[in-house]
């Protein structure tokens, strides 16, 4: 089995950091300390990453107040809105409102990626909303058909890849929640397939990976198939192993098996029987292992301590491979 | 007891006065604050009640008023306020609590808090891990209402947070632990409702029960997580019921900013719930009627009464009473029993300045007014 294993998403601020960014918010320090404190940090996660084996390391995406926010106020035609719920937590993002067809700003949101993945650029792994979460999850009103919306964002972060992959990335991970929360149907689906091939165009022999969590995929298996992407991410804390549509996959089998929503930590030689059953029932030509859902609703500590599963796990796989 | 049509009554926090604050912070009061104490007192009357405090906070003697006796004294103004303004149910705006979540599990072991979450931004809250079976080292706010039972004039309502909200604000190790094999979907959710009812029965029920001993007969919890999973409608009802379980009192389930036609007919099934206070004004806007949804309650056949929120929390506009009594009358067209509504804001008050929550009270009395009006004394 070709197991690969990784960040899914934004990793939590440690303690320092959490006390660092609200004395800063209360005047109580200054920016060069808090900068200081936020570069220390993403090398302690990057650290983390390569000691964990991790394929594809992120530095945590720690400045990002929200997945979308590097969007929201560097892209034509967006502005920034009021704090909304982020699927079914106790956490919030501010809703990007879009005012006009949206436009891309070159270089601005290569200049919001942790600093230290530049110097790592060709292993890291880039961390972009999908185009149908991304339209689902904010306000239009630019006067654009949800259709036309997520196509032109497949567009625009196809040329988003494109620019990244001249910066010597390889590897998008695209955060699609909605996919499975709301699973798209008739042209929205058609739209999401045409996103992503816009996507595909730009990859260049880069990866894409489409990464679900926060409902049973099931329903959503279907459009998923379709998808011109390297690999597909359900979150098994939602979707039951025998529910994998069964037989071969041209695309990757990505598999949330830590579950973001507990501090409980997986026992390893479970996470591996699963992920033998999921990749028995659903032969692909990669497995891709990680959190659920986003790590940052758990604190520091206890996703760390979830982190070090995976290697485990790895390790249990490789020793039942034939 | 016959009440008139459509009483009035408020949900739960409101912002802390800044003379409370620095009081509470042992700080001499600053201009503003000093300002702040003294024009709210000139308008509904609550320092007199305790003058040694609001002397030495008047006077710049922080010493001679201990953080206890400044919270006392807010929480008298906080009555004083809802008194005032013509609230027929009122409590003291929250006035020595500071948050919803963090406090009762406090109260409680079989906790472990871990570290910060961030809520959005920079903000961040303590999110704490249920590590093993849940006790309860003593029920809480019997102090805080029985402070507010000697001074109350208006009946008072006691909000506490619901065991579901407790649960779901929590994370699950212990009792998904126990459940075996795969953790998935099935697991956790058979976990949870474990959670839930440990939670209501081994804290929230000995808690109200010694509120009732104390004397406390109208009682509101607070679900406002019940809106995150729709499909833990039952977990939420088992946890009421369990927490109420042989009780005897007024209780109420609030919840806001949900879906309640996804609630429900599950809700229902709450068997001691008097009341759904429930928010409709936020979403009460041009070309959507906010208060359609409550046709499904008729439809289902349920006759309880409703805490009708009828003045949006999170915009300083005050609804006129005109607005107000328009949100009644639609609220009686769809439920068809004037008798069976309460008035209310929404939610809590505390985003909301004191200014501001102190209108949109005075014009939620106004409005109640202007209906009862028209329901009592129908023009032919």
């Amino acid at each position: 089995m070709n197991v690969r294993t990784g960040l899914t998403g934004p990793f939590p601020r440690s303690e320092a950091l959490v006390a660092a960014t609200r004395d800063f918010d209360r005047g109580r320090t200054s920016a060069d300390t808090l900068e200081e404190l936020f570069a220390k940090t993403e090398r302690e996660v990057l650290a983390l990453e390569h000691r964990l084996g991790f394929d594809g390391p992120t530095a945590g995406y720690l400045r990002w107040p929200d997945l979308f926010r590097p969007f929201a106020e560097t892209w034509e035609g967006f502005t920034v809105g009021p704090l909304t719920r982020w699927l079914e937590t106790n956490t919030f993002y501010r809703q990007p409102i879009l005012l006009a067809p949206p436009g891309r700003t070159a270089g601005a949101v290569a200049a919001r990626l942790p600093p230290p993945l530049l110097g790592t650029a060709a292993n890291a792994r880039v961390l972009l909303p999908g185009p149908y979460s991304f339209t689902v999850m904010l306000d239009n009103r630019s006067g654009e058909t949800e259709p036309a919306l997520i196509h032109r964002l497949g567009r625009l972060l196809g040329e988003e890849v494109r620019e990244l992959r001249g910066r010597g990335f390889s590897t998008f991970l695209f955060s699609e929640p909605q996919l499975v929360v709301r699973p798209p149907e008739g042209p929205r689906a058609e739209a999401v397939v045409a996103g992503y091939r816009a996507v595909e165009a730009a990859l260049n022999g880069g990866s894409s990976i489409v990464w679900t969590y926060g409902a049973d995929a099931r329903p959503a298996f279907p459009l998923l198939d379709r998808l011109p992407v390297s690999a597909v991410g359900v979150d098994l804390t939602e979707t039951e192993v025998e529910q994998l549509p069964a037989g071969p996959s041209r695309q990757g089998l990505g598999l949330g098996v830590l579950d973001s929503r507990t501090t409980l930590e997986e026992d390893p030689t479970e996470v591996a029987r699963v992920v033998r059953a999921a990749h028995a029932r659903r032969p692909a030509p990669a497995v891709w292992l990680g959190p659920g859902g986003p790590l940052d609703l758990l604190p520091w500590d206890a996703a760390t301590r979830k982190l070090e599963v995976l290697p485990a796990v790895r390790a249990a796989l490789a020793g039942s491979s034939p | 007891m016959t009440r008139a049509l459509f009483p009035t009554q408020e949900i739960g926090s409101l912002a802390k006065p800044r003379w409370q604050l620095q009081g509470q912070r042992s700080e001499a009061l600053d201009e503003s604050a000093r300002a702040e104490l003294t024009s709210w007192d000139a308008r509904v009357g609550f320092a007199a009640e305790a003058p040694a405090v609001r002397d030495a906070l008047l006077t710049g003697r922080p010493e001679d008023a201990p953080p206890e006796a400044v919270r006392d004294l807010g929480a008298l103004f906080a009555l004083r306020f809802l008194e005032t303004a013509g609230l027929d149910r009122v409590y003291d705006g929250e006035a020595r609590r500071i948050e919803m979540y963090e406090y009762p599990i406090r109260q409680m072991q079989g906790f472990r808090f871990g570290g910060h979450v961030r809520s959005f931004d920079n903000k961040y809250y303590l999110k704490a891990s249920v590590t093993g079976e849940v006790r309860l080292e003593r029920p809480y706010h019997v102090d805080e209402f029985e402070f507010v039972k000697r001074h109350a004039r208006a009946e008072p309502k006691l909000p506490i947070t619901g065991p579901y909200t407790l649960a779901d604000w929590s994370y699950n190790e212990y009792y998904l632990a126990r459940q075996p094999g795969w953790k998935g979907r099935t697991a956790r959710r058979a976990a949870q409702r474990e959670f839930v009812v440990d939670l209501a029965r081994r804290a929230l029920r000995p808690t109200l029960a010694a509120l009732i001993d104390a004397g406390c007969r109208v009682i509101q919890i607070d679900e406002p997580a019940a809106g995150t999973h729709p499909d833990e409608a039952s977990i939420v009802v088992d946890g009421f019921n369990a927490a109420t379980d042989g009780l005897d009192a007024e209780f109420s389930m609030h919840i806001c900013y949900s879906n309640y036609a996804d609630l429900l007919p599950a809700l229902l099934e709450a068997k001691r719930c008097r009341q759904w206070a429930w928010e409709f004004a936020n979403r009460d806007t041009a070309g959507h009627d906010g208060y359609a949804v409550l046709k499904v309650l008729a439809d289902y056949g349920d006759t309880r009464e409703v805490g009708l929120g009828v003045a949006d929390v999170h915009r300083d506009a005050v609804e006129s009473p005109e607005v107000v009594a328009d949100r009644i009358r639609r609220a009686v067209k769809y439920l068809g029993d004037p008798q069976r509504i309460w008035v209310n804001p929404d939610c809590g008050l505390r985003t909301r300045s004191l200014s501001v929550a102190r209108a949109k009270i005075e014009s939620v009395v106004k409005g109640a007014a202007l209906a009862r009006a028209e329901f009592e004394h129908p023009r032919r």
